[in-house]
């Protein structure tokens, strides 16, 4: 019995142990990328420039302060940390694989004692950590300390940051969706262009939710894409009832449900597409 | 081995004795397709440190080290030969190759492929060069074989009737047919490798650089790439440079050999002569009539093979006694192990 | 038929648009080593001509072999499409809310970003392999575009023709005579021409940027993200530049010339009265600034190490 616990004990640490070298090996190869780093941030702060600067003259030339609920102030915090997380949340999983379909390096990926899902997620949390730390976190700060106390600081952070790690996880489940469809087409470019014009546009990252005409709004709240960035972003600025138990856990929910739906949509469709590719031999 | 007298000359004074042929008539400009002359090539690279924080050190780190890839290589090819260079992995056979047609600048030394700088004049030097490296094709991917053959007749300002001509040659070395009309993409690997080769001969280039041309393939298709080269080698008069790991490709192909080994020139010579260095060692096998089986490497120069034969026959019947030359591949894996030459 | 045709021509455009730099780079080369130039006929050089039609030889071919992949086609079409609708409708919504940016009003703007589209179409159908510039440095496959006697830029380029670009030329076309009529131009040889030339001049922009974006891949590793942020940058090359502040004024005019995409130049059309000296010589500027990012790739070519093999 007790000889039994250890092993199991074991082949989990053993498990564990082989996701963070996965995370490992992806925080040093980030950073190996060292002026890559520098341009980065670089290249993200002249796009808040020009986010800063549009969103001044429309204000300027609205003639009022508060536009739908939003003023200036909390425009600039939404669409900053948006431009943030997506940042933050930006995967090459749909061109990563239509490189290796085409080389078919996919087969020594299917190889690997892993799943194939989990694999590709673990391998890019290196990544994600390192963005958040090197692009997330010194944005965050600095809009903090721009907009003065705009942000509320208190457990709200907290309850964000869950979010966003919900809000990881439906993005990679429509990243894994999206790249899938490679399986069927070469058409990277065309496939990859069609999922981020869509994310970024119904998930607020462009243009704040609360502009949208009501009837986009409404089809909007039913689809996926909010949950990657309007939702994790309405909790940290304590919007659309966040600042309550009931609608925070409704956001949360929300997300949650969309998870499981993508994520078993995703592995039907994965496992089905597999199993195709493996009878045409690649 | 002892290079031509013309390197003496500053390699400037070469370049105008060789304008003096090139104005005449392009091919025949001297028995030199290539003259390298103490050439080196050094690489900076960044020091990497180990593990976590040696990444997050490398963020800011100027710590560069200098690796020489090749290190004062001197040798010349003359019109017409086959060479086989050697050398293990990460010797620097392709940065050789890669500056000889061009594509890097040498740190130091003078390089002359027919009578030009490759360097300065990278396209002019390609006029005259034909490329098959490794396993990447070069070919137009979706187009069929004789579509790539056309633009690369066009890229290269063939006349129509050379192009016929070599296309007649090609058939007559091979059966073209079933891939002339064959998507490159839709290839196996040993029609792709075909492919690139006929592609690099098209426009009749003085000199061909083949990097590794039958890795990965079959017996047969090997052969057939291996009659196919060494036919356009003597129809054309081609130099021809093979970079290979496969020995069957040099002993098919290669007279003279050069073996370069962490980035500087340790052989260049007849590969028979080479083997004559190791010849003294001969592999004795003998086969007793209880079926077993003994082999032993013998140094001539020190032991007797009769003697020995003597002493296992006096042990135990002998049935059959053979000896084994060395071959190129053992050879070579000698030399790469450290052995003396 | 008629697509052939608007593809023949533009074709031609593409290509004399870098031999200007082509012819540039060889003759530096040829003077260095004039003697030796024996080997080739004095009429086998290899100038614009032969260029433009090596171009229009694989061009043909391409699209014959394009035609056989009708899926991939469809679905970058569609992908076209949809890029263009999420554009308008983020457009649309902006302008549901706000009806005038610094006193540009929705006619104005919706001209701006129809010229923009317009100028982006060249950028798509012949520099579009430049997105697959780092994958190639990375494998060490670009090495292959080395090995050819002709420009590596023109090769590497030629590969690719992007065919779902002119999807987003009939929608910038279609939206731009919309907003023709509806702020009344008028419509004359002279207005025509200019239109042309500053639509050219404003793709030499988009061009430039993408060439020295696609270019950092050669000295730094991980630059995918220089080009998707500079492809994003374009989408706020549709706003009158001034919006910025002066120092950013400066940077977005000359540093990341988006402000050239489309602001400048179409001041020429939408004010006649009071031209920026700006606006006027961005043609000029136009070809500077392609001619500086070739030369910056080219650097790059020669610069780079071929060690990814």
């Amino acid at each position: 019995m007790s000889s039994n616990e250890t092993m199991t004990q074991g082949r989990k640490r053993r498990t564990n142990n082989r996701l963070w070298a996965l995370t490992r090996a992806g925080i040093m190869e980030s950073l190996q990328f060292r002026l890559g780093t520098f341009v980065t941030l670089f290249a993200n702060l002249i796009y808040l420039v020009l986010v800063y600067y549009l969103w001044k003259a429309i204000y300027d030339s609205a003639g009022t302060d508060v536009v739908n609920g939003m003023s200036f102030n909390d425009t600039m915090i939404y669409l900053i940390l948006a431009t943030a997380l997506f940042n933050f949340l930006e995967m090459f999983v749909v061109w990563d694989m239509s490189r290796a379909i085409q080389s078919g390096k996919i087969i020594l990926d299917l190889l690997k004692p892993m799943k194939y899902r989990r694999y590709t997620f673990w391998s890019y949390s290196g990544a994600h950590v390192m963005q958040f730390i090197l692009s997330f976190v010194p944005t965050f700060i600095v809009v903090m300390i721009v907009t003065g106390g705009a942000i509320h600081i208190g457990l709200n952070m907290i309850w964000f940051m869950i979010s966003v790690i919900f809000a990881l996880l439906v993005n990679f489940n429509i990243e894994m969706i999206v790249a899938t469809i490679c399986l069927y087409t070469e058409s990277t470019w065309g496939i990859n262009i069609v999922k981020e014009t869509i994310v970024l546009l119904l998930s607020g990252a462009s243009i704040p939710l609360a502009f949208f005409p009501d009837s986009l709004a409404r089809i909007v709240k039913y689809l996926p894409f909010r949950a990657v960035y309007d939702t994790p972003l309405s909790i940290l600025l304590q919007k659309n009832g966040s600042d309550e138990w009931l609608g925070l856990f409704s956001l949360w929910g929300q997300q949650i449900i969309w998870i499981v739906i993508l994520s078993v949509a995703g592995t039907l469709f994965w496992n089905h597409s597999v199993k195709k590719i493996t009878v045409n031999g690649g | 081995m002892v290079l031509n007298s013309t390197c003496n000359y500053n390699i400037l004074d070469i370049e105008k004795e060789n304008n003096r042929y090139f104005t005449s008539k392009g091919k025949n400009m001297g028995n030199e397709a290539i003259i390298m002359k103490n050439v080196c090539k050094d690489f900076k690279v960044l020091n990497r440190h180990e593990g976590l924080k040696g990444s997050i050190r490398d963020l800011f780190s100027r710590d560069y080290k200098t690796i020489s890839a090749v290190k004062d290589v001197t040798l010349t090819v003359g019109k017409g030969e086959m060479i086989g260079y050697l050398g293990p992995n990460g010797a620097g056979k392709s940065t050789t190759i890669k500056m000889m047609t061009g594509v890097l600048e040498p740190t130091s030394g003078e390089i002359l492929v027919n009578g030009v700088v490759p360097y300065q004049n990278r396209t002019k030097n390609c006029e005259n060069i034909g490329v098959v490296f490794g396993q990447r094709s070069q070919l137009w991917w979706s187009l069929p074989l004789i579509e790539s053959f056309k633009l690369l007749r066009d890229i290269y300002m063939v006349d129509e009737k050379d192009y016929q001509d070599m296309l007649d040659l090609y058939s007559s070395l091979v059966d073209i047919e079933p891939i002339l009309h064959k998507p490159v993409r839709q290839m196996s690997l040993g029609q792709r490798t075909l492919s690139d080769i006929l592609a690099a001969f098209l426009h009749n280039p003085d000199i061909v650089f083949l990097d590794e041309p039958t890795i990965g393939l079959d017996v047969s298709m090997k052969s057939k790439i291996r009659s196919l080269i060494a036919g356009l080698n003597e129809q054309k008069k081609t130099t021809v440079i093979l970079t290979t790991h496969d020995m069957g490709d040099v002993d098919a192909l290669c007279k003279r050999i050069i073996i370069i080994d962490k980035g500087m020139k340790i052989y260049d010579n007849d590969i028979e002569k080479l083997k004559s260095y190791f010849g003294a060692y001969r592999t004795l096998k003998l086969i007793f009539e209880d079926g077993s089986i003994e082999e032993t490497v013998i140094d001539e120069s020190k032991t007797d093979i009769m003697d020995v034969i003597k002493q296992n026959d006096r042990q135990k019947k002998i049935k059959d006694i053979q000896l084994i030359e060395i071959s190129t591949e053992q050879v070579i894996k000698k030399i790469y192990e450290g052995g003396d030459i | 038929m008629g697509d052939d045709r608007i593809l023949n021509a533009g074709s031609g455009g593409g290509v004399s648009g870098f031999s200007g730099g082509v012819g540039n780079g060889e003759k530096g080369i040829n003077g260095a080593n004039g003697g030796s130039a024996g080997t080739l006929a004095e009429g086998r050089r290899r100038g614009l001509g032969f260029y433009v039609r090596i171009y229009r030889k694989i061009l043909v071919q391409d699209l014959k072999s394009k035609m056989s992949y009708r899926a991939d086609f469809i679905i970058s079409t569609i992908g076209m499409i949809m890029t263009n609708l999420a554009g308008f409708l983020t457009f649309m919504i902006l302008f549901g809310r706000f009806p005038s940016i610094n006193g540009w009003d929705y006619h104005h703007m919706l001209f701006l970003y129809a010229f923009s589209l317009i100028a982006l179409t060249p950028v798509q159908c012949f520099f579009d392999n430049n997105w697959n510039l780092r994958f190639m440095v990375q494998s060490g496959d670009f090495i292959k575009y080395c090995f050819r006697p002709v420009n590596v830029f023109f090769y590497f380029m030629s590969e690719v023709f992007d065919v779902k670009g002119l999807g987003q030329l009939a929608f910038g076309v279609g939206t731009l005579i919309y907003a023709w009529n509806k702020i009344g131009l008028g419509v004359s040889v002279v207005i025509i021409l200019k239109l042309i030339v500053y639509l050219m001049t404003a793709s030499l922009f988009m061009i430039a940027i993408m060439n020295a974006a696609a270019a950092t891949c050669f000295w730094i590793q991980g630059s995918g993200y220089v080009m998707v942020i500079m492809f994003r940058f374009k989408d706020f090359a549709k706003y009158p530049a001034s919006i910025f502040s002066s120092v950013f004024k400066f940077v977005f005019t000359f540093i990341i010339p988006i402000a050239f995409i489309a602001y400048y130049p179409s001041l020429v059309l939408l004010q006649p009265d009071s031209v920026p000296l700006l606006s006027w010589l961005s043609p000029l500027i136009g070809l500077l600034f392609f001619w500086l990012s070739y030369k910056f790739w080219m650097l790059g070519v020669r610069k780079y190490d071929f060690t990814g093999s």
